[in-house]
């Protein structure tokens, strides 16, 4: 049920084709779509503006419930209506291009008539440019179009009732009859003309899209106890992934808020460096060595520009700029500002480092080595870590208060000598400085352990001579700065357990971080909580939390970045792609722990 | 006046026109493609046809720069205010009798008014001077094309 226009983010399930992807809530509606990819402005924004930012309705006109699921090991949404009137099924899908001329992006909406005669109406109101442009509005024949400068999109439609064009909206009424199915498609042009396409063509089309994300999904290896949820997860970071460029987006929304009514709304549609260890190892995992060849090479490209420093995050062409901007829309449930861009963009954050080379670590293991001038280029920001390691940085959760001493960024600074270290020991990195590199970090070990070290606590904390406790450090278990058996990190543990802990869910810090308000509990922290225990070999504790966690999910098997541990309503970008590949990390560990 | 002239012209002006095009499309002022729709009339495939539609569109730039040649020699005067002329007049012809009314007689997607995306699919009807294409899409063919013709009018003359 919808409240003052806006659904539960919890009801959307999301489609896509490797470009860009739409957000489909479970009464039919289009919130959130942005064109021609996943990072350009919305044509659909409803979900941050129910007024102002345009959806593509299509219902029955009546009283109706629903059912939802993905066709099985698809990323294509099937929405059974039961209405009084009869039943109708919605197929949503983003179409993959074919052999023929076909429109540059797709979104078929098929309506099979399954029992009685349902009156249905659907209705476009597309808003470009985040809902600040009033689109002109036509016709090309009979096919009605919406253009705004460089964009454009049309809607083709067969046995979908008689299109009407006002100024604002392109809508139609139809009977869906048992037997009969009918056809839309919104077709999207950026910088071309548009191509209207075929009734059988789409058809067609939806058949290969189906057919392809089930091939996908089948070459996929995970077997186990929680193969359908991994699965699930695998099939949601793909649609994260950038086809043209490797690179995967942290979430496809923008500024769905961490607090109803708050200011913590992000922009997540870049990648993180910070994710960059824990994909690479969930590609691998998953048996993805295209997606992450793919994905490190991106990488190198992108960080190449502002060698040997990092920055946080990447635009998902490579770019290194994201100015933060706020837009004139009310926002998800008057969740105000609405930011696109990041500007997290700009901040120091020391644990990136550690994830780069872990993950040319993880990526050298699997590719038996790696090239001299991509040895030479880590090597040269192993150097670089040793002098930055000692300054005070934003953390892993890109705090906006004051920088400190967090205890994660000097664990991952940790991990970057220690995996430059073992790099050069395989030879893949030039050995000249590695005597350089184990003393640096013979000295970060040092100042962990003596000032990031709670004795009255037990537990490592948030940052140097804290009393706060933050989740972050379960990646000291999960990236071996300390193994996972290690006593300090079992009290580690189990004081975030006591402290950040409710039931199965794990809240990522205590403490101020520069922002007003509170947020939801942090489902990756969750995941990386499950995947320690179940390294410390507390299979059985970490199988039940694991059993909660996955029944958190939305009904199609989706996550938000947060939870509200009460209400269990979700909070946050949506679907939040390190939540998935922490799910997928998780399962290995206990099917590890488990086989052990 | 030279026919190397015309050469010249023909290619540097269509590497103008091809770009003012392009220049506008980034700017939001017109959605035209004119290498995506050449193309898209020998081939489906959206990669090959925006590079087989360059290359036939510095073809018919060539084609065009040797007629603007034909016609100034024919009257005996050239230079690049009535390439610039000539341009105008391209412009305007190509913006409504060539892409409306004849491309569709030859590209096999070209849609027009009445025709219908039931038997093929169809690219967009580009409407009378391009407008169903943006509506910056009249002006800034027109502009294009007076710089395509002024060029070639002036290279034509330099190399007399």
């Amino acid at each position: 049920m919808r409240s003052a226009g806006y659904a539960p983010l919890r009801d959307y399930a999301a489609i896509g084709d490797g470009r860009t992807v739409a957000l489909v809530a479970s009464d039919g509606s289009i919130d959130w779509l942005c064109l021609p990819d996943i990072d350009a402005a919305t044509v659909f924004a409803a979900v941050l503006d129910a007024t102002r930012g345009g959806s593509f309705r299509l219902a029955p006109t009546g009283r109706f419930t629903t059912e939802r699921r993905y066709l099985p090991e698809t990323n294509v949404l099937e929405t059974t209506f039961v209405a009084e009137e009869g039943v109708v099924r919605l197929t949503d899908a983003m179409l993959l291009p074919g052999d023929g001329l076909a429109p540059a992006r797709e979104l078929a909406r098929r309506v099979e008539g399954l029992s009685g005669r349902v009156p249905m109406r659907w209705r476009a109101e597309p808003r470009f440019v985040y809902g600040s442009r009033t689109p002109r509005l036509g016709r090309r024949g009979v096919t009605p179009v919406a253009t705004d400068g460089h964009q454009a999109i049309a809607l083709s439609s067969w046995a979908a009732g008689e299109p009407t064009v006002d100024d604002s909206s392109i809508s139609g009424d139809f009977i869906s009859r048992q037997g009969e199915t009918a056809l839309l498609v919104l077709s999207g042009a950026d910088q071309e003309p548009l191509v209207l396409p075929r009734r059988a063509d789409v058809e067609s089309r939806l058949e290969a899209t189906v057919a392809f994300w089930r091939d996908w999904a089948a070459e996929r290896a995970h077997e186990g106890p929680w193969r359908d949820a991994v699965t699930r997860s695998a099939l949601a970071l793909k649609l994260l992934i950038h086809a043209p460029s490797g690179a995967i987006a942290a979430a496809p929304t923008a500024s769905l808020p961490e607090q109803i009514g708050g200011e913590r709304n992000w922009d997540y549609r870049f990648c993180w460096v910070r994710d960059s260890a824990f994909t690479l190892e969930a590609l691998m995992q998953l048996g993805c060595p295209s997606e992450a060849d793919a994905f490190f090479w991106w990488l190198l490209h992108a960080s190449q520009l502002t060698h040997p420093r990092l920055r946080v995050l990447y635009r998902l062409d490579g770019g290194a700029r994201a100015p933060e901007t706020e837009l004139a829309l009310s926002g998800y449930c008057d969740s105000k500002p609405v930011r696109v861009g990041n500007g997290a963009v700009d901040q120091s954050q020391l644990d990136v480092y550690g994830d780069l080379l872990q993950t040319a670590w993880l990526y050298g293991r699997a590719a038996n080595g790696l090239d001299r001038e991509t040895g030479r280029r880590l090597a040269e920001t192993a150097d670089l870590v040793c002098e930055l390691w000692r300054q005070p940085d934003c953390g892993i959760w890109e705090v906006r208060s004051e920088p400190r001493h967090f205890t994660h960024s000097k664990m991952m600074c940790w991990v970057a000598l220690d995996r430059a270290v073992r790099m050069a020991d395989a030879d893949w990195l030039p050995p000249s400085h590695t005597a350089r590199w184990k003393a640096e970090a013979a000295r970060i070990r040092d100042f962990v352990e003596t000032r990031c070290w709670s004795d009255e606590l037990g537990a490592y904390v948030r940052s140097t001579d804290s009393r706060e406790l933050d989740a972050s450090v379960l990646l000291g278990a999960l990236m071996d700065y300390r193994g996972a058996h290690d006593p300090q990190m079992i009290a580690t543990i189990d004081a975030l357990r006591r402290e950040l802990g409710r039931g199965s869910l794990l809240y990522r810090y205590s403490g101020e971080d520069g922002l007003r308000g509170g947020e939801g509990a942090f489902l990756c922290c969750s995941f990386f909580l499950v995947d320690a225990l179940a390294r410390a070999g507390r299979v059985d504790e970490a199988a039940e939390m694991m059993e909660e966690l996955i029944g958190l999910a939305n009904d199609v098997g989706l996550y938000a970045e947060q939870i509200d541990s009460e209400t269990k309503d979700f909070l946050g970008n949506m679907p939040q792609g390190l939540v998935h590949l922490s799910l997928i990390n998780a399962a290995v560990s206990l099917g590890k722990a488990d086989g052990a | 006046m030279s026919a190397w002239g015309a050469v010249a012209g023909g290619f540097v002006g269509t590497v103008v026109l091809t770009t003012a095009m392009r220049a506008a499309s980034e700017l939001g002022l017109t959605r035209m493609d004119l290498p995506f729709l050449l193309g898209t009339a020998l081939t489906a495939d959206r990669t090959r046809a925006k590079a087989v539609g360059f290359v036939l569109h510095f073809v018919v730039g060539q084609f065009f720069a040797f007629v603007y040649f034909g016609i100034f020699v024919a009257i005996g005067d050239g230079g690049w205010a009535l390439g610039a002329l000539f341009g105008l007049l391209h412009g305007l012809f190509a913006g409504s009798a060539l892409v409306s009314v004849l491309l569709p007689v030859i590209h096999p997607h070209m849609g027009t008014p009445v025709s219908s995306a039931a038997d093929r699919p169809l690219l967009e009807p580009p409407g009378f001077m391009m407008i169903n294409y943006g509506q910056g899409t009249p002006l800034v063919t027109l502009l294009a094309h007076v710089a395509y013709g002024a060029i070639v009018g002036g290279f034509i003359s330099l190399a007399s």
